[in-house]
């Protein structure tokens, strides 16, 4: 069969106005459905005919799905809210401005304007061999070829390998993990709750998912929690391009500073493994410890122990080391004369 | 659906993967499908063993109690595959039919400690112990060919008894060499495809259709493996056979079940001649 | 030596028209989505077409089934490279032989060189039918060997990228004659030549291209206080226009009517006519059967000089069919077929003085080429080095090498913008080693008036250009940019680095003898004819704004016909190499100058006296000082009844062919004024730019922001300042993105590209142009042309790109990177590492 890309094949189009039958539709149709939230992911995978699903369930019109609503002191935001509306959210701004900040660093306004928070902590795997529709492991295949002697790998992983070598691009997905969000989904059988940290898994895990969705599973809403309101946050992103681009690696954190003092602190990284790390081990090293240079250089040294750079990426150790340390101590703002 | 999975490589042309993983559920149906043919033959309608002569009683007057078959390192040997070789076809497979965990390293491990046994009972069989008990001999198909006349009614003599392994144990032992072979084999040269933090990393030691066909054949092993470990762990735990389980633990048979079933000319025990050249007339 | 003539700035009170901003003919169809490029075009019964392209870098397809395609209902044909002409010698418009490439593109291949070069095209009623119909087709290829980097290729063992070897071979041209057709041949280096490779420094074996040398270059080095020896390598760029090289065709009476994206209107038929083979018998393109239209262009930067080969798909499925085809580029085939800029390895070794002058330059460059024609980059990249930095003594040497990825073409500045990017490095290092200021070592070795450019001619001696204003470019954007009191500002603090550079550019910048058409019409209005391409760089209107202004006519009363070739349009030059505004202002100053005499003379005749007596202004000929004169559109009448010369029954000798044929339909309306730019130039016209950078580097991350840029031009006269301004930063942020993000990424062990998609491959965005971005134009005119003005198209980006580059390396020092673009990775690496970090050699990282 000769291959064609950049044309959407035919498929059958479903539009549910609510969740239940988006889910019975879901359920009906197994591993032949695909859910669609804001399409950004989807269309790529579609318009190259990679991945061929035969029923393609937009989950668009569904209104109870969106918006942001108050609950017990923190939020719940629906997963199809855009990602314009989570930034702009004065709630969410006001107490929560760590998603805010992680959320208006995605891509380009036109995105945001159409990408969902959901779709965006749910999004696969950006690595071009896997994009390029080359049957890797992450495909089904026998190999990543992101790992090979040849590859070109600067956008990789440093942790966490296990055959794939891709990275998690979602740049919302650390905020909510620093946030100990909660992931609501549901299937035809009912709903769960899992928390941020836990709704990612790596390659080991399943190599052919970024996160614990199932077919007929449906993400419909993200909790977070009073926990970290307010607090101190930290948020970057380092990317090459200044708008539209994935991240290299980003960083969020979530602190209580007490005067001089770290009281409470999670951090989450992206862009170094295949899921979101969440940095406990350096959440626990430095709680307790004071706010200064070298808790900062600490935790940024233990925060790469075990990296394993590939031959493009090595730059991702100091840049995660230098993410972490920021996050702690903050950025050295340069003063010119 | 065939039995290999095929994909598109990165230069638009087909080349296989591996196999369908719906082999897993073909192999083992097949194993399970054995075992209960072969435990309804067993209970309905197997004959009673019958064998030429007897073991002249100044023969059977020298055995002992506890005929010793299995050496200390050969038990070790063969319980440490076993090991492994759960441990490999857990880590392949139960992920394969939606067990997830984080298996390779497990499965790449318990294949070295397969490897490595493999590779020791290689040189111990071949110089310490009776390197030929395990291959079928002349009279391992005379045999064969007499109780397969005699059980579809056929005229022949009954047949002698066996040397240390009856041949279905030895048939069992050369499909093992084989699937397991295979196995390791393309086993070792997959590692080259992850990391193990000793090899270096090459997934490019063979090209697509290579490496597509020793996955394949790794994959038909490992299926293959299912089948024939089911077989396996079925007749060691059948009570007409558990004496022999039992050797394999403690390393010796009892003196009955040795003279019942086994040939001293062709098995000597305790100084005899060997079974070998006492078998060739 | 030239002296600057005196500059009429601030706004030239000589011109009503030149040198103000006006709104061009074709904005408001722009800006309200009217304008229709060629994808916008229906006609009845279209069919649509798609490509199948190559999946391997290198093979030979063996057999094509594509018995399953056609039985689809809605599938109408197939076409694959049997139905394509062969490739055939042509003849340009001047008469000299063009002789067939066997080695050329044709449009489809069953051989293909590089994966996605198009094999076969399907149409069918719709594009989804006909992409169904293509995963039906069975290729059976037989994949060769492959390589996609040009070191590898050299390399003992090395592939080849064709079956004929991996080195273009271009034989010198004897005495007299033209050169003998370039070949292909196999060349490898030995192991001892690559023996530097691992230090990073380009290997330098057997060079194959035409070597040339001036000068005294040993001694040159002997004499310096400081020798440099560098390498650096540019990436290779694809041109990402917007709008996709989409085509749609259809025959009419034997004519083909095709709608195409192109950089040039008049220029883009006859290269559709020897592309399909329709020649005259004496070998030239017959224009009686082509007609392109495209009044929209939505990009080019030398991609689609003359349109795009692939354009003659649909026009041959057109054919085949009978009915007319679109075939619209996706934005993935147009990565493939799109053309970009061929990458260079360069190691250039320069002997400065003391004081930073330049004694000798020693260059050496590899040229990735990619599969197809051999590009002029490499050699040009010695040529504009030669003029940018007047080395005294130089020797270039190159080798030309094929590999498996898309085919080069021109992009801006081509070979100029990687001869600059190759040595601004050294001169920046030379000026920290000799302690001498950025702006000062550019300064002291900028070329002046009638500056020499290249290697000598067959007569022993060195060209020269017109004119070069690079130092006073320098002193104005030193004033502006207030380059000293940067200077003196600290270059740490916190985080936080900062750096300031500066960077000289230059390129072609015009050329000369192409005609112009117009009518002045009984309604008192000129109707200009532009042969002119609207790329996006106004030059389709600007240039003819010199008619209106010589003839005194108001500007909304000068109406512009261009787009189609059935629109009578006179032959004007390709715009590529930004030769447009010269030529054109030239074209336009002939044209206006044979109106002028037909209307003196047609004063003369109805009023007495001579027509010397006769002036033309405000819309009048009239006796000069006053009296007896009429109105242009009284003129125009008695042109008509005068007819002859006047009306264009009669027309002038010299003028091309496509130029007759439209005069010819245009006689009888008007006064009609033709004529060919015949004007004298001494010297060869350029264009420069003096670039300068500011930006403030993260030291733990390695990301930069460029906080300002200020590009000064010096480009003769300013016709239209705010196009200008458009082309001075919009050719700057192409430069840019060269410097912070935009490549190629390939993965050797398949040949196959990763980054193929904008996200991938990074052209800048917005968001990415320096936080303030300034430009500025010396408006001096050039003396060697009527108007002075001279086309900027090009030397903004060399000087975009390599401000930003010297000024990282101001901020950070010379161990950081050796290769272009440079990226926060590659800083981060290499302060981590305390060198250069990221790979130096591998090509498409």
């Amino acid at each position: 069969m000769a291959i064609i890309r950049d044309i959407m094949p035919a498929f059958e189009l479903y539009q549910p106005a609510n969740t239940d039958d988006a889910l019975s539709l879901l359920s009906r149709h197994g591993k032949e459905a695909w859910a669609m939230a804001g399409g950004l992911d989807t269309f790529d995978w579609l318009k190259d005919r990679i991945k061929r699903p035969s029923v393609v369930v937009d989950l668009s019109q569904i209104k109870e799905l969106t918006g942001v609503r108050p609950m017990g002191g923190g939020v719940e935001i629906g997963a199809l809210t855009t990602l314009t509306e989570v930034v702009r959210n004065p709630t969410v701004k006001e107490k929560f401005g760590l998603l805010s900040q992680a959320a208006e660093l995605v891509a380009s306004p036109q995105i945001r304007n159409q990408g969902t928070l959901g779709g965006n902590v749910s999004q696969d795997a950006r690595c071009w061999y896997y994009r390029g529709g080359w049957k890797c492991y992450r495909a089904g295949g026998n190999i990543c070829f992101a790992d090979t002697p040849t590859a070109i790998n600067r956008e990789h992983a440093i942790l966490g390998a296990d055959r794939c070598v891709a990275v998690n691009p979602s740049d919302t997905a650390p905020a909510l993990i620093a946030l100990d969000a909660q992931m609501v989904i549901r299937n035809a059988k009912g709903e769960r709750v899992v928390n941020a940290e836990d709704y990612f898994i790596g390659p080991g895990t399943d190599i052919m998912r970024m996160t614990v969705l199932r077919p007929g599973d449906l993400l419909t809403a993200i909790r977070i929690p009073a926990t970290w309101a307010g607090t101190h946050f930290y948020f970057e992103k380092i990317r090459d391009r200044q708008v539209w681009d994935f991240p290299l690696v980003n960083i969020a954190s979530a602190a209580v500073f007490n005067g001089d003092q770290i009281e409470r602190i999670r951090i989450a990284v992206n862009g170094v493994a295949a899921h979101p790390v969440r940095l406990k081990q350096v959440e626990d090293a430095v709680t307790g410890k004071p706010r200064n240079a070298a808790t900062a250089d600490m935790a940024g040294q233990l925060a790469v122990q075990g990296a394993e750079p590939l031959r493009y990426n090595g730059y991702k150790v100091p840049l995660m080391r230098n993410l972490v340390k920021r996050s702690i101590r903050g950025v050295e703002e340069a003063k010119w004369a | 659906m065939g039995i290999v999975e095929w994909a598109t490589s990165p230069w638009g042309q087909d080349v296989p993967i591996h196999i369908s993983f719906l082999l897993i559920w073909v192999a083992a149906i097949a194993g399970l499908l054995f075992l209960i043919v072969h435990a309804i033959w067993a209970r309905y309608f197997a004959r009673k063993e019958e064998f030429a002569g007897a073991t002249p009683p100044q023969v059977a007057a020298r055995i002992p109690a506890e005929v010793p078959r299995h050496s200390l390192a050969a038990r070790m040997f063969h319980w440490i595959m076993a090991a492994a070789m759960f441990a490999l076809l857990i880590t392949a497979f139960l992920p394969r039919i939606g067990v997830q965990f984080a298996w390779v390293t497990y499965h790449w491990i318990a294949g070295i400690v397969l490897t490595a046994s493999i590779l020791f009972h290689i040189v111990h069989a071949t110089f310490w112990m009776d390197r030929w008990s395990i291959w079928p001999d002349k009279a391992d198909i005379e045999d064969a060919t007499r109780r397969f006349k005699r059980a579809i009614g056929q005229a022949a003599p009954p047949p002698r008894r066996f040397a240390k392994y009856p041949l279905e144990n030895k048939m069992y032992h050369g499909v093992i060499v084989l699937a397991g072979l295979s196995a390791v084999l393309t086993g070792v040269f997959m590692m080259f495809r992850v990391r193990t933090g000793f090899l270096p990393r090459n997934p490019y030691l063979f090209g697509d259709m290579t490496w597509g066909l020793m996955y394949v054949l790794h994959g038909l092993a490992g299926v293959g493996l299912i089948a024939l470990i089911m077989v396996h762990v079925y007749f060691a735990i059948r009570p007409e056979k558990l004496v022999i389980t039992k050797s394999m633990i403690f390393g010796t048979l009892a003196r009955e079940h040795y003279l019942e079933h086994h040939d001293p000319q062709r098995w000597a025990v305790e100084g005899s001649q060997s079974a070998r050249a006492s078998s060739a007339d | 030596m030239a002296k600057a003539p005196d500059n009429p700035l601030p706004s030239h009170p000589r011109y009503k028209l030149i040198g103000k901003d006006y709104t061009t003919p074709d904005l408001i169809a722009k800006v309200t989505g009217r304008a229709k490029y060629a994808e916008d075009y229906r006609a009845d019964g279209m069919l649509f077409a798609k490509l199948l392209l190559s999946p391997v870098p290198h093979g030979h397809v063996r057999n094509i089934d594509a018995s399953e395609a056609l039985k689809m209902p809605g599938v109408k044909a197939i076409l694959t490279v049997d139905d394509m002409p062969k490739p055939a010698d042509a003849m340009t418009d001047l008469g000299q032989r063009i002789p067939a490439n066997p080695l050329g593109e044709r449009g489809l291949t069953n051989d293909p060189v590089y994966q996605g070069e198009p094999i076969l095209a399907v149409c069918a009623v719709d594009e989804y039918t006909a992409a169904e119909a293509i995963e039906k087709i069975k290729l059976d290829i037989e994949r060769l060997p492959h390589v996609v980097d040009p070191l590898v290729s050299l390399r003992p063992g090395g592939a080849n990228a064709r079956v004929e070897g991996n080195v273009w071979l271009r034989p010198t041209a004897p005495p007299g004659q033209p050169a003998p057709p370039p070949k292909v041949t196999e060349v490898k280096w030995t192991d001892a030549d690559f023996a530097e490779y691992k230090d990073g420094k380009l290997p330098m074996g057997k060079a194959t291209d035409p070597e040339w040398s001036y000068g005294d270059v040993d001694g040159g080095f002997k004499n310096a206080a400081l020798v440099l020896d560098e390498t650096f390598v540019t990436p290779n760029t694809s041109h990402q226009t917007l709008e996709t090289r989409t085509a749609m065709a259809y025959w009419q009476n034997g004519k083909v009517f095709v709608h195409v994206s192109t950089q040039s209107t008049a220029q883009t038929a006859p290269a559709i006519a020897r592309w399909l083979g329709l020649l005259e018998p004496n070998g030239q393109p017959d224009l009686s059967k082509v007609v392109v239209i495209s009044e929209y262009t939505g990009g080019g930067f030398g991609s689609k000089i003359t349109s795009a080969i692939s354009a003659i798909i649909p026009c041959i499925l057109s054919k085949k069919v009978g009915a007319p085809v679109m075939m619209r580029i996706s934005r993935e085939e147009e990565h493939y077929i799109g053309r970009a800029r061929p990458s260079l390895h360069g190691r250039v070794k320069v002997g400065f003085t003391k004081e930073g002058k330049v004694t000798a330059v020693d260059m050496f460059v590899v040229m990735d080429n990619g599969p197809y024609d051999p590009q002029g980059d490499a050699n040009q990249s010695g040529r504009m080095l030669s003029l940018m930095y007047q080395p005294p003594a130089m020797r270039w040497r190159g080798i030309t090498v094929l590999t498996n990825t898309p085919p080069r073409v021109s992009q801006s500045q081509p070979g100029g913008f990687q001869g600059i990017a190759l040595m601004e490095p050294i001169l920046a290092k030379a000026s920290r080693k000799l302690g001498v200021d950025q702006v000062a070592i550019h300064r002291i070795n900028a070329p002046v008036g009638k500056a020499p450019i290249g290697p000598p001619g067959p007569n022993g001696k060195r060209l020269y250009v017109t004119s070069a204003y690079v130092q006073e470019a320098l002193d104005r954007g030193v004033e502006q940019f207030e380059w000293e009191k940067r200077k003196a500002l600290p270059k740490r603090s916190g985080t936080k680095a900062r750096g300031i550079g500066v960077a000289t550019s230059c390129f072609v910048g015009g050329s000369v003898g192409f005609d112009g058409l117009c009518v002045i019409k009984p309604d008192g209005r000129i109707y200009i004819q532009s042969g002119i391409g609207n790329l996006g760089t106004a030059s389709v209107s600007d240039t003819h704004r010199v008619t209106a202004e010589l003839l005194g006519v108001p500007w909304e009363k000068c109406e512009i016909t261009w787009g189609s070739t059935a629109r009578n349009l006179p032959w004007s030059c390709p715009s590529g190499g930004s030769q447009t505004t010269h030529a054109h202002t030239r074209a336009a100053y002939a044209v206006a100058l044979d109106a002028k005499d037909k209307l003196t003379q047609i004063a003369a005749k109805d009023l007495g006296g001579k027509p010397e007596d006769y002036e033309v202004a405000n819309e009048r000929v009239f006796r000069k000082g006053g009296g007896a004169g009429m109105s242009l559109a009284q003129a125009a009448k008695r042109a008509i009844e005068l007819g002859g010369i006047y009306d264009g029954h009669e027309l002038p000798k010299g003028i091309n062919k496509m130029t007759v044929t439209s005069a010819q339909a245009l006689m009888g309306q008007g006064l009609l004024a033709v004529a060919r730019d015949t004007m004298p130039r001494d010297g060869q016209t350029h264009s420069y730019v003096a670039g300068f950078a500011e930006v403030e580097v993260d030291l733990e991350t390695g990301k930069y922001r460029i906080l300002d840029y200020l590009a000064v031009a010096d480009v003769g006269t300013i016709i239209h300042p705010r196009a200008l301004g458009g082309q001075v930063l919009g050719r700057s942020m192409l430069g840019i993105g060269h410097a912070i993000g935009q490549k190629w990424v390939y993965d050797q062990h398949y040949g196959l590209p990763l980054a193929k998609r904008f996200h991938h491959n990074k052209p800048p965005t917005i968001l990415d142009a320096p936080e303030k971005m300034q430009w500025a134009a010396l408006d001096i005119p050039d003396p060697e042309t009527p108007i002075g003005a001279r086309g900027i198209g090009e030397p903004p980006v060399g000087a975009g790109c390599m401000a930003i580059l010297n000024a990282l390396s101001d901020a950070l020092g010379d161990e950081i990177f050796r290769r272009a673009p440079v990226t926060a990775d590659m800083i981060l690496a290499s302060l981590e590492a305390g060198k250069p970090a990221t790979e130096g050699l591998t090509a498409h990282i």
